[in-house]
């Protein structure tokens, strides 16, 4: 197994050390390791003078544990993971496994230490961003002033703070139009920043609305409902498996299985679903290998104008619009 | 619908100074310096302004008008390009010089990009929500962007202002779309708001760079009036798709210009042929009535359309958008038992 010693922050005195860590170089925006495959990518990027984004697209060929020793106390990182393939997160001797089926949302407070242990075989696209405390809290401080209706304990969990869940949909989807967007694409620093911004938005978001739910619920239905979206997430050609049946799956009543969805991921189980098969069925679409028809079938609407509605309904556009103007 | 409109003067900063304007002349509250809030004999609604990066800038605009109002852009010597979105419910009348632009029914261009030396006039519909949205960017960051997202051989004169203008009307993309259409559904107060405008604003900006670079370069000096004869053509050919191409000669008449001058500012301008614009949004228009559900056959569609051979029309259509008109027809009946 390799051992990686490393730290970050939001000033790019790390990336040096990281490189060598990893025994190989740094080239302007990049890291470059000798015996990386082409497309392997490591690229940093600064966002403002708070925000700093990494971008790891690469494929391991062997277990690598990153020994994460930060040496700055000023700034939070914020993991957003797509990953296939085996990772864990190893904090105080607690593990949490990283991946589809797992927890691919990690935030930690710069003032601990922790391992991430990655699996030989795994590929990962990882966005990692670190921002300034100070910064983080401005943002959320904006978000209480405008909603003075609504109270967000927010800025206690800034302290300290190892938080881990699923990203929000959306957030999943950003990433993904994002990998759509070649490296060294001169536009690449816009679209990487607005990926961020994006994915800032969602991680507060998310915060802000289970901050007050985790601290009522155990933690073996949290877990349920995040194994849950995951199913939905693995099944989404299927038609919906209704209530009863998830809720069965997840060990809960209906009642609690609906409303404990609902507090954690924002959306009901259905609508949940839907979003995410209308999201990859407008990816199927974007091929251009399948008619209107076919995509219908293939996601198990009941019919093409079933499929046309939901569509206009969800993205303010008919698919075939969409094909058209694209 | 001819209204005794107030005229209102005003004209955009790249950076937050152009709101007290708005703040003097109508009335309109300012939160923070980017929030603006309309007065309510005025407008419902407001507008929210924010500095993306240095050289990058979006206004968010949200309002429902109650009085009938002329907002003149007046053009300025500053440094900006304007990339205009509009994505309201209803016609949105949107004036350059004299020519009336409407983003609606027969009229769906809601892309603009210009210079900020343009005049342009907005007549925003009374009692309708008009929602847009504006990048401003630097002429600088706007150069050095494009330059390095063209493939080819830079002709250079593309950014030289004293011989070439940059400005162009289109319909928005379906990328851009999604995201604009995702921004409408959330509220300004929503949580995050400011960062989910921020990333919209960066892919709008970076999805237009992209497509800029694929235009074809036209390289003249536009000045106000070709602008305003051009538009007024487009125009007219938008408010007559029901009838057949009125000819270049026509059209040319209409611009008060040579037919090749016309030629080329057209298609400099719309970034296509005249004759091609109007066959498109003729069939942009038939897909529309096809799936309005008001009528029972193609046949329908297509003699109010102006073909006079359904079977042409069904070719041009399938042509375009790959599927035949009975595809996407929704009939009438089967529209009243939905």
């Amino acid at each position: 197994m390799k051992e990686i010693t490393h730290h970050y922050g939001v000033e790019l005195d790390w990336v040096k050390n990281m490189a060598s860590q990893l025994g190989g170089y740094v080239d302007g925006n990049y890291i470059r390791v000798p015996g990386d495959k082409e497309y392997y990518t490591r690229y940093v990027c600064t966002i403002n003078s708070d925000i700093t984004a990494f971008i790891v697209d690469i494929e391991y060929s062997e277990d690598v544990l990153y020994k994460l020793r930060n040496k700055k106390s000023n700034f939070i990182g914020i993991y957003f993971n797509h990953i296939e393939g085996d990772a864990e997160y190893i904090f105080n001797g607690v593990s949490r496994s990283v991946g589809s089926l797992g927890y691919n949302l990690v935030a930690i407070d710069s003032n601990l230490n922790g391992d991430y242990l990655v699996k030989s075989g795994s590929k990962t696209f990882m966005i990692a961003v670190f921002i300034k405390k100070k910064a983080l809290v401005k943002y959320v401080k904006d978000l209480t002033q405008h909603n003075s209706n609504k109270r967000y304990p927010l800025n206690s969990k800034f302290n300290s703070i190892i938080y881990s869940t699923r990203m929000s949909s959306q957030a999943w989807w950003l990433i993904n139009e994002l990998k759509k967007i070649q490296f060294g694409n001169p536009l690449y620093d816009v679209f990487i920043t607005g990926t961020v911004y994006g994915l800032l938005g969602e991680y507060i978001k998310q915060v802000a609305c289970e901050k007050e739910t985790f601290e009522q619920v155990f933690k073996d239905d949290v877990t349920n409902i995040i194994n849950s979206q995951a199913y939905l997430i693995n099944n989404v050609t299927e038609p919906f498996f209704g209530i009863n049946a998830l809720a069965a799956k997840a060990h809960m009543s209906e009642t609690k299985y609906k409303k404990l969805f609902k507090k954690i991921t924002g959306t009901s189980p259905h609508v949940f679903f839907l979003s995410n098969k209308l999201s990859f069925a407008k990816e199927t679409l974007e091929t251009g290998n399948f008619t209107i028809l076919e995509i219908a079938d293939k996601f198990s609407f009941f019919d093409a104008s079933h499929f046309i509605e939901h569509f206009k309904c969800q993205y303010g556009i008919t698919p075939k619009e969409y094909l058209m103007l694209l | 619908m001819n209204l005794e409109r107030t005229e209102f003067l005003y004209n955009f900063t790249i950076t937050p100074e152009w709101q007290q304007q708005i703040v003097d002349k109508l009335g309109a509250t300012l939160i923070d310096n980017k929030i603006l809030i309309m007065p309510e004999a005025i407008a419902t609604g407001g507008s929210i302004f924010l500095e993306v990066l240095p050289g990058l800038s979006v206004l968010l605009m949200d309002m429902t008008f109650h009085i009938p109002l002329a907002i003149t852009r007046i053009p300025t010597k500053q440094n900006y390009y304007m990339a205009y979105f509009d994505i309201g419910d209803e016609i949105t009348t949107h004036l350059l010089g004299e020519v009336a632009h409407k983003a609606g029914y027969n009229a769906k261009l809601g892309l603009g990009f210009m210079d900020c030396c343009i005049k342009g006039i907005l007549m925003p519909p009374v009692g309708e929500r008009s929602y847009s949205l504006r990048l401003f960017i630097d002429k600088d960051f706007f150069v050095e962007m494009a330059i390095a997202t063209r493939v080819n051989a830079i002709n250079t004169s593309i950014f030289d202002e004293s011989k070439n203008t940059l400005f162009f009307y289109s319909h928005i993309d379906s990328r851009s779309k999604v995201m604009l259409n995702n921004l409408k559904c959330n509220d300004f107060t929503e949580p995050a708001f400011e960062l989910n405008l921020k990333s919209t604003a960066l892919y709008l900006l970076g999805y237009l760079m992209e497509r800029t670079s694929q235009f074809e370069p036209i390289i003249s000096k536009l000045v106000q009036k070709d602008i305003d004869s051009i538009l007024r053509t487009s125009e007219y050919m938008l408010n007559n798709l029901l009838f057949e191409f009125p000819g270049l000669i026509k059209m040319a008449g209409l611009a008060e210009m040579s037919v090749s001058k016309y030629k080329i500012l057209f298609k400099k301008i719309l970034k296509e042929s005249p004759n091609s614009f109007f066959l498109n949004e003729k069939l942009l228009l038939a897909q529309k009535l096809l799936e309005s559900g008001n009528f029972n056959s193609v046949n329908e569609v297509a003699y109010e359309l102006g073909y006079t051979k359904p079977s042409y029309f069904a070719a041009v259509y399938k042509k375009m958008f790959g599927a035949l008109p009975g595809h996407t027809l929704i009939k009438s009946e089967l529209r009243d038992l939905c």
